[in-house]
């Protein structure tokens, strides 16, 4: 007779741990990856359809399809067909009657057009008064943001330059993490303008050119006017308050002072303040629907989305020496194919008793190290949660290997692969560890609390829906990018335009320094940077040339380089007094990646696409 | 009316194709100065970018000869050669590769002229290739030798060769900055002709300014497995260790199984298993490495092993990447030899952590990690790279430089004109002919820049001719012409002399083809597109059915 126990399971139970170490800003980029993880909640919460279409609600033009508006329908040539003396044509590329090839300033005109177009969306977005996206995927989902970066990933662009701006955005998101539609608005306002110089016949990369420079002279600028600020980790208002300009701009901004609060203090808990060095991985955002914006918290400790494995497990531990394990309850199975062959009864029962005594020898090896606490990476069947139980041994199981690390890293533990290696070492320390249910809901969540090392801590965002979480979880990815990159480099600007408006005051007047053809394109540079302090006085209301003129000559006359755009109408200009701030590495990159992007823009003069698709 | 009684002699399977003839050759010079205006534009400083799309939707942009033809996606055969010159210019020297194709389109755009008026290809062919010689006589012989310099100095020529090269690029703005900063890459890596020695990662996000050269190696961090955080992140010369066999707990034959009777042994199989990793593992750290490579995974197990050991390990690491850190740190892959080097590191970079290991004792390799906007603008900007690393290695090797700026054209054109006047016969009108040619390089540098070519090039011939302006270029500032020998616009010679040589030899072998045929049966295999080509092409027009018919019908 072959009798196979629990000993011959499939080697699919297996699962290999998959976890991605990196922070998104939405939980909806989540990569698809082969390997299934195994939390039936992560199912739910990501479908496997990630892309969305722009909802008509959001009120810009549709970049789907063939691009930059009707302009471009115009332009197209089918890929000329070259003819010989004899009127023969010929043929030299595949399939030539169906590519299309646009040329010159014809190209140029249909690129500049398709990133205006994307700039156009994101403009209303910006700013303390910016309004939301709606944008929901073609199996329903919806997501509500004024996140630039997340509503251009979400937007399913097709158009190729159009594609260009999305990675401008994406590419601010990751080295910075905010400021990603200022920088495509600020792209937009350069394409805008280079249209203008293109049409009175500067050579395009002319035009790049000029703009290289007055980026230049823009970014020395930010740096003449940009203020050290000092903070400790005692004194974190400064910090505080530049994450609250972040945030004001995001619908969580009823809750700003707080939320910053909350970032500030997560980055510096995980902060090494001597390499300038912020692990944003070291944080977890977890959020949970239900309760208010209110009940968000800051947990020096690590919450996970478990409950203890057995209903009458006690709640609530403390002093928990914890187990962590990557090994499941079960009796040990080679990877090798095996069988074990069983003739008699004898042979069977000694077979029943040795897998019981395996179940047994796990429970005490774990006693035995002193843990008081169980935590699993795989599940175990019911026969070891019974002996658990019986124990007094409390035990989670299924907690995903990401967890299972920072938990190691909070507690100061080991994870262990086999009961063997179990030594008193290995185990992990937490001063308390208790379950938490909510509401009425029979959700339940595991704080691990008052940890050896604090060095990993857990956001725990509430909020009234899931698509309020989502933000909110994306608001908190802003201002703690913006707590780090405040770490890294302590230089501030000031914001609500003030930055822009000077620089552009700046810039025009260097453009009158220089000789030849560029010094139209540095003009028109400063002109492009007003672009933004104009979004955001038409978006706040505001008429937007009167504001911007009046700023302007107030930051002129009274050589104040620190008079921005009064959005939240507080009755005064001056943004020292307002608080609000930016980080200036922040600001130099949008002025550069925007400039880079415009650059490659301009000096494409020939697309070549296949036509019909 | 007996004549067309004749029966038809049928030589060759229906369908084909045959062409042949004056018209023939004057169709394939068409077909290839079509192909040359493509890429036109792209030359010289001011020169733009194209964009290519191509039906799986991924997007090229680009500005590199070789690159633009290779995704043009060519079929035919006669500018198909044309492809393949600017593939060769590509391998041989790494850069000029729009030249070579413009300046083949040049000599077959000269001698059409002479082939409608009847002029044997043969002779042509003759004159093109003495001139080509001379040419390159010329070349080596006004070259300016930088060997015997101090390295310091050799540094600074070699930086302008690059940055001219750069100049025509999207990071042209950086010029200086990758100039240098490629020059350092090569000396480092010095004699070995290994071009895998020097990596180049990319990393969207940041800035160019943000790329940097690591000194050795670095890559991005590999897939890891819970435990990997608590490894440390930094060591100062630490052992390296690099393997080529999985760490992970597994069966260790396929298709094979054990077979038990007795139940009570079934614990040894398990601990037998586990002693074969477990052994694996010890003597992995019995080695001393503190840090662990391998190009197969290491799984979880092997991960939190050495995180309890304090010892850093990557799975899965790609295998030039390992091939490089042996080399770097003068380790071996799968031996008892252990590398080191003076610092590794994890860091970040953009939104990707990346393991660097920098002060490398043989220090043969050198990475530069680039940082830019967007994908495209990357990809872009490491083909750039990738020109200016060949254009440095040629140069160190084959110290002789040229000006640049269409000086060096001008100067060759204006010694063959002075040559021809020599010679007696139709080969005076000729090498006239190739002489003339070879004014397109600065004529397109006008052309782009949008100047006024034709008063561009009087001045430089006027310059040229009078004997001292013989570094005379084109100034792509003012319009105007300049000295390019003393304003650094400098070309390893290499890369003038490969381009003349394969534009001339390419121009010889399209003149000297006077037939095309064409078998229909290769055709059904590359698809109808093919066949669209042939209803265009020379007198076989016979054959003018599916997709050639449609694509004369819709002009």
């Amino acid at each position: 007779m072959n009798l196979n126990l629990r000993t011959d399971f499939t080697i699919s139970t297996r699962h290999k741990y998959n976890g991605f170490h990196c922070a998104l800003p939405s939980l909806l980029k989540l990569p698809i990856s082969p390997l299934p993880r195994f939390s039936p909640a992560h199912f739910f919460q990501n479908p496997p359809v990630l892309s969305l279409s722009l909802s008509a609600a959001s009120g810009g033009c549709g970049i789907r399809g063939g691009g930059g508006g009707c302009d471009l329908q115009k332009g197209e040539v089918a890929m000329a067909l070259a003819f010989d003396e004899y009127g023969r044509p010929f043929i030299i590329l595949r399939e030539q009657e169906h590519k299309t090839r646009l040329r010159g300033l014809e190209a140029q005109k249909a690129n500049i057009a398709a990133g205006k177009a994307v700039a156009r969306i994101l403009r209303t977005s910006l700013g303390p008064k910016g309004m939301d996206k709606m944008l929901q995927s073609p199996d329903g989902d919806v997501i509500i943001t004024n996140d630039g970066a997340t509503i251009l990933e979400q937007m399913d662009v097709d158009n190729q330059i159009a594609k260009l701006m999305v990675e401008l955005s994406r590419s601010q998101d990751y080295e910075i993490g905010d400021g990603t539609t200022g920088v495509v608005v600020l792209a937009g306002a350069l394409l805008e303008q280079s249209e203008k110089l293109l049409e009175r016949g500067i050579h395009p990369i002319r035009i790049a050119e000029g703009y290289e420079m007055a980026s230049r002279i823009a970014w020395d600028h930010l740096e003449q006017i940009s203020q050290k600020f000092e903070f400790s980790v005692t004194n974190i208002e400064p910090l505080v308050q530049t994450c609250s300009t972040t945030l004001s701009s995001k619908i969580v901004s009823r809750r700003k002072r707080d939320l910053a609060a909350i970032a500030v203090e997560a980055v510096l808990a995980v902060a090494d303040l001597e390499r300038r060095d912020v692990n944003l991985d070291l944080i977890k955002v977890e959020g949970k629907v239900g309760g208010k914006l209110e009940d968000t918290e800051l947990v020096h400790g690590i919450i996970v989305d478990k409950d203890m494995s057995h209903p009458q497990m006690p709640k609530r531990i403390e002093d928990a020496k914890i187990a962590i394990l990557t090994c499941p309850f079960e009796p040990p199975k080679p990877k090798t194919k095996h069988k074990v062959d069983i003739d008699t009864v004898e042979k069977f029962q000694t077979l029943r008793q040795q897998e019981q005594k395996y179940f047994d020898d796990m429970v005490q090896k774990c006693k035995d190290v002193g843990a008081t606490l169980v935590i699993c990476q795989w599940g175990f069947d019911d026969e070891a949660n019974h002996l658990l139980m019986h124990r007094n041994l409390p035990a989670v199981r299924w907690v995903g290997g990401v967890e299972l690390e920072l938990i190691a890293i909070a507690t100061g533990g080991r994870i262990v692969p086999r009961f063997q290696e179990l030594t008193p070492e290995k185990l992990g320390r937490a001063g308390i560890v208790r379950e938490k249910s909510f509401g009425t809901t029979k959700d339940r969540m595991l704080y691990i609390e008052q940890c050896a090392n604090s060095r990993a801590v857990t956001i725990f965002i509430r909020g009234g829906n899931k698509m309020m979480i989502e933000e909110t979880k994306r608001s908190i990815h802003d201002a703690l990018c913006v707590a780090r990159n405040l770490i890294r480099n302590n230089s501030i600007v000031y914001g609500g335009g003030s930055a822009e408006i000077s620089c552009s005051v700046a810039v025009e007047a260097a453009a009158d320094r220089h000789p030849g053809v560029e010094q139209y394109a540095i003009r028109a540079f400063a002109e492009a940077l007003d672009a933004i302090p104009m979004a955001l006085a038409e978006n706040s209301g505001l008429q937007p040339i009167d504001t911007l003129t009046a700023v302007k000559s107030q930051q002129v006359k009274e050589n104040n380089p620190y008079c921005g755009i009064d959005c939240n109408d507080v009755g005064t200009n001056d943004m020292r007094e307002q608080d609000v701030f930016e980080t200036l590495i922040g600001k130099q990159q949008q002025i550069l990646l925007a400039t880079q992007v415009v650059k490659m823009i301009l000096k494409i003069d020939d697309v070549i696409t296949p036509s019909d698709y | 009316m007996a004549a067309m009684l004749q029966p038809q002699i049928i030589l060759l399977k229906e369908g084909t194709d045959t062409s042949q003839g004056k018209a023939q050759v004057v169709s394939n010079i068409n077909a290839c100065m079509a192909v040359a205006d493509v890429v036109r534009t792209t030359l010289g400083p001011r020169g733009m970018d194209k964009l290519i799309h191509d039906d799986k939707g991924s997007t090229t942009i680009s500005n590199d000869g070789a690159t633009i033809m290779k995704l043009l996606d060519i079929v035919h055969p006669a500018a198909k050669i044309l492809v393949d010159i600017a593939k060769s210019q590509d391998a041989e020297v790494g850069d000029g590769t729009t030249t070579v194709v413009l300046l083949a389109g040049a000599f077959l755009k000269e001698a059409k002229p002479f082939i409608e008026d009847g002029v044997h290809p043969q002779n042509l062919i003759r004159s093109y290739r003495t001139a080509c010689h001379l040419a390159i006589n010329k070349i080596k012989e006004l070259a300016v030798s930088i060997e015997g310099k101090s390295m310091e100095e050799k540094k600074k020529l070699l930086a302008k060769c690059a940055s001219t090269t750069l100049s025509s690029k999207l990071i042209g703005g950086e010029k200086e900055f990758f100039a240098s900063m490629v020059v350092d890459a090569v000396i480092a890596v010095s004699n070995d002709d290994r071009l895998s020695l020097i990596g180049i990662k990319k990393v969207p996000g940041g800035n160019m300014r943000d790329s940097f050269l690591v000194n050795g190696v670095a890559f991005k961090k590999t897939f890891s497995y819970a435990g990997f955080e608590q490894q440390p992140k930094k060591f100062q010369n630490p052992k390296i260790l690099l393997l080529n066999i999985e760490l992970e707990l597994k069966s260790e034959k396929e298709n094979a199984e054990v077979r038990l009777s007795d139940p009570a042994q079934y614990q040894s199989i398990v601990d037998a298993e586990w002693n074969i990793i477990y052994d694996k593992l010890d003597k992995c750290v019995q080695s001393g490495a503190k840090i662990v490579l391998s190009r197969l995974a290491i799984g979880d197990l092997g991960t939190q092993y050495f995180a309890d050991r304090d010892i850093f390990c990557a799975g899965r690491v790609a295998e030039e990447d390992l091939q490089r850190v042996a080399a770097a740190t003068g380790g071996a892959v799968q031996t008892s030899v252990l590398g080191s080097c003076e610092l590794f590191e994890e860091k970040q970079v953009g939104n990707e952590r990346f393991n660097i290991f920098s002060g490398c004792p043989s220090g043969h390799t050198a990475t530069i990690v680039l940082r830019g906007g967007a994908d495209q603008f990357i990809e872009e900007a490491e083909r750039s790279l990738h020109d200016a690393i060949m254009i440095v290695r040629r140069a160190v090797k084959n110290s002789t430089v040229v000006p640049g700026g269409g000086a060096i054209d001008m100067e060759i054109s204006r010694y063959l004109r002075q040559h021809a006047r020599t010679i007696a016969g139709k080969s005076q009108l000729f090498i006239n002919a190739y002489a003339k040619a070879l004014e397109i390089i600065p004529r397109q540098l006008c052309d782009n820049a949008g100047f006024d070519a034709t008063d561009v090039l009087n001045k430089l011939r006027q310059k040229h001719a009078t004997g001292e302006g013989l570094n005379y270029g084109v100034d792509i500032n003012t319009g105007g012409i300049a000295d390019s020998f003393a304003n650094f616009v400098w070309e390893p010679s290499v890369v003038k002399i490969n381009a003349i040589n394969a534009a001339t030899e390419a121009a010889c072998l399209i003149l000297s083809v006077d037939e095309t045929v064409k078998n229909p049966k290769s055709e059904s295999a590359q698809g109808e597109a093919a066949a669209s080509a042939m209803g265009g092409r020379g007198r076989g027009g016979a054959a003018f059915h599916g997709r050639g018919g449609r694509g004369m019908r819709r002009r």
